[in-house]
């Protein structure tokens, strides 16, 4: 597993050398975009709408939008002067109880795995967040962003959730209706199918479909696939039998003059 | 950057960046590129002549990004001629269609140093004017096993009641091209029969052809690539430039050059440069004039 960052978790006194991994690999199934007459891959180009030509990268800024036709240039330097550097520490600043994070805070799952040394504290630590089921709150610079990440216990493992900030949340206050009372047998019935539908959650029940059938057309393909390239036209053999019967007597001929 | 308004033929043209070298290896500007066209006016015009033009453009030179443009720059001037082109997805596109030399120039300028067109007019889309065969030398074969597959299509086709008329790929390859010229004739017509005619040359000389896309097949022999015949791709114009190291032009040939060439044997022979391609048309004239206006029909079909 390729690790996306390596350091340390501290706190305290405490500095735990880790690396870090994604928990989850995401199952799409990407295509390239060719030139359908050759096959060959498509690049992207940034052209300039007003002049059609080509714009070289030298020539591209950043601009942020103010109004219609109306922007802010910003600067690489500028940009770089409010970036933060990237993090070599997790400086866990608080333990909260992971029960009371609203799901939809949570972004993104990796694994950490200890490195060479930190293995008896990373065991202790993730053996206490798991019996009194907090999670390690921590600043974390990683690709010039800065996250907010909860470092939780996981089997015996240390994982690393980021979170979204608070101004990431949309608001639900108008989601749900504000009238409708409700008729308390109705209540009943469907608490009662609700309890006759309960399962336990096992996710390996479900799989993506639309993955699986095109795992298999693109397998049954390749096996059958002889060409590179796609031969456009029709594929009626040699051609047209009159044409054909004319072009061996003719290529007998050729053939026998050379 | 420069610019230079030029009044021709009543039109008013801006000409831009002129000191530009597109082909550094022999300095060949911008200014050169204008003025090879507008010499070559009176020969390339009636072959892109009511034709979509696809543009394939070099703003930074050959060495430097290009990219093609099916769709006439929005940017155009007011007398540039274009055509509404119906694609394959029911939408619409405009394409420019170089009718004049205003509009050859002002292609040019745009640093379309090739021309490509399709085999039919804008005004007849399902028309082949002419039937092409599409030589195209697969890895480790050279334009001279072109010539000599060239050399055994012209018979083949002559057999058949069929001239054929060949011109340089300005590339590495031979085009061999059958004037039509008929209201009826077809891509599926001209398709069928090229392929037919590919496969019975891939047929008796499989060490020499192959009617095959796949590349693998294509080493060390002369692909034949017959599925040019569609209304929906285009040629590189006769007499237009190519954007190698040097400014090599897609050069029509005789038939008797093709064969003194192939006696004798040397693939450099095939190259032509602008000034050659001049001197050429102005003591021959148009050699692929025949490919606009002789009439021929596909036998057996």
């Amino acid at each position: 597993m390729q690790g996306i960052w390596s350091g340390t978790i501290s706190f305290s006194l405490v500095a735990i050398p880790v690396r870090l991994v994604k928990a989850v690999a995401p199952g799409r199934i990407s295509f390239r975009l060719l030139h359908g007459t050759d096959y060959a891959p498509l690049a992207r180009k940034m052209v300039c709408p007003e002049e059609q030509d080509i714009v070289p990268p030298e020539e591209i800024i950043r601009g942020y939008e103010l109004g219609p036709d109306h922007y802010l240039p910003i600067t690489a330097e500028e940009l770089a002067s409010v970036s933060p550097e990237r993090s070599r520490t997790i400086e866990i600043v608080e333990f909260i109880d992971m029960a009371e994070v609203d799901p939809v805070y949570l972004d993104h799952p990796y694994y950490l795995v200890p490195l060479k040394g930190g293995e008896k504290a990373y065991s202790l630590l993730a053996e206490i967040m798991r019996r009194t089921n907090r999670a390690g709150l921590a600043k974390f610079v990683l690709a010039e962003r800065e996250y907010l990440v909860a470092v939780k216990s996981e089997q015996g493992a240390l994982a690393l959730v980021t979170l979204h900030y608070r101004e990431e949340i949309l608001p639900a206050d108008d989601i749900a209706p504000k009238n409708g009372t409700v008729d308390e047998e109705e209540k009943g019935r469907m608490q009662r199918t609700m309890e006759a539908m309960r399962a336990e959650f096992r996710p390996e029940r479900y799989a993506d479909e639309r993955r699986e059938k095109l795992l298999e057309l693109l397998r049954t393909k390749r096996e059958n696939a002889t060409v590179t390239a796609p031969v456009p036209g029709d594929e009626e053999g040699e051609g047209p039998a009159d044409l054909v019967a004319a072009l061996e007597e003719i290529m007998a001929e050729v053939k026998r003059k050379q | 950057m420069s610019r230079r308004v030029v009044d021709l033929e009543g039109k008013s043209l801006s000409l831009t960046n002129l000191e530009k070298v597109l082909y550094p290896d022999c300095g060949f500007t911008k200014a050169h590129v204008l003025e090879y066209y507008r010499r070559m006016g009176p020969f390339i015009l009636p072959h892109l002549q009511g034709r979509s033009l696809t543009l394939k453009r070099y703003p930074q030179g050959v060495t430097g990004e290009f990219f093609f443009e099916k769709r006439c720059p929005v940017h155009r001037p007011p007398w540039v001629q274009t055509a509404e082109i119906h694609r394959s997805g029911g939408e619409t596109m405009t394409a420019c269609l170089v009718n004049d030399l205003p509009t050859l120039l002002w292609v040019a300028n745009l640093a379309s140093l090739e021309l490509h067109v399709p085999l039919a007019r804008a005004g007849s889309p399902g028309t082949a004017d002419a039937m092409v065969f599409d030589l195209d030398p697969g890895e480790e074969a050279t334009i001279l096993d072109c010539a000599r597959v060239a050399l055994i299509l012209r018979e083949l086709l002559s057999r058949l009641g069929l001239a054929s008329v060949l011109k340089t790929s300005g590339q590495k390859g031979l085009h061999v091209f059958v004037p039509l010229n008929r209201g009826e004739t077809t891509f599926g017509d001209t398709k069928r029969f090229s392929r037919a005619v590919a496969m019975i040359l891939e047929k008796n000389y499989p060490e020499l052809v192959t009617a095959k896309m796949a590349k693998s097949s294509r080493t060390g022999r002369v692909f034949i690539n017959w599925s040019q015949n569609d209304g929906s791709l285009t040629m590189v114009c006769a007499y237009s430039l190519r954007a190698r190291n040097k400014p090599y032009v897609s050069c029509p040939l005789e038939w008797r050059e093709l064969e003194l060439l192939a006696g004798r044997g040397d693939p450099e022979g095939f190259l032509v440069l602008p000034e050659e391609a001049i001197a050429r048309v102005e003591a021959k004239g148009d050699l692929f004039r025949e490919v606009l206006e002789r009439t021929q029909h596909l036998p057996h079909l």
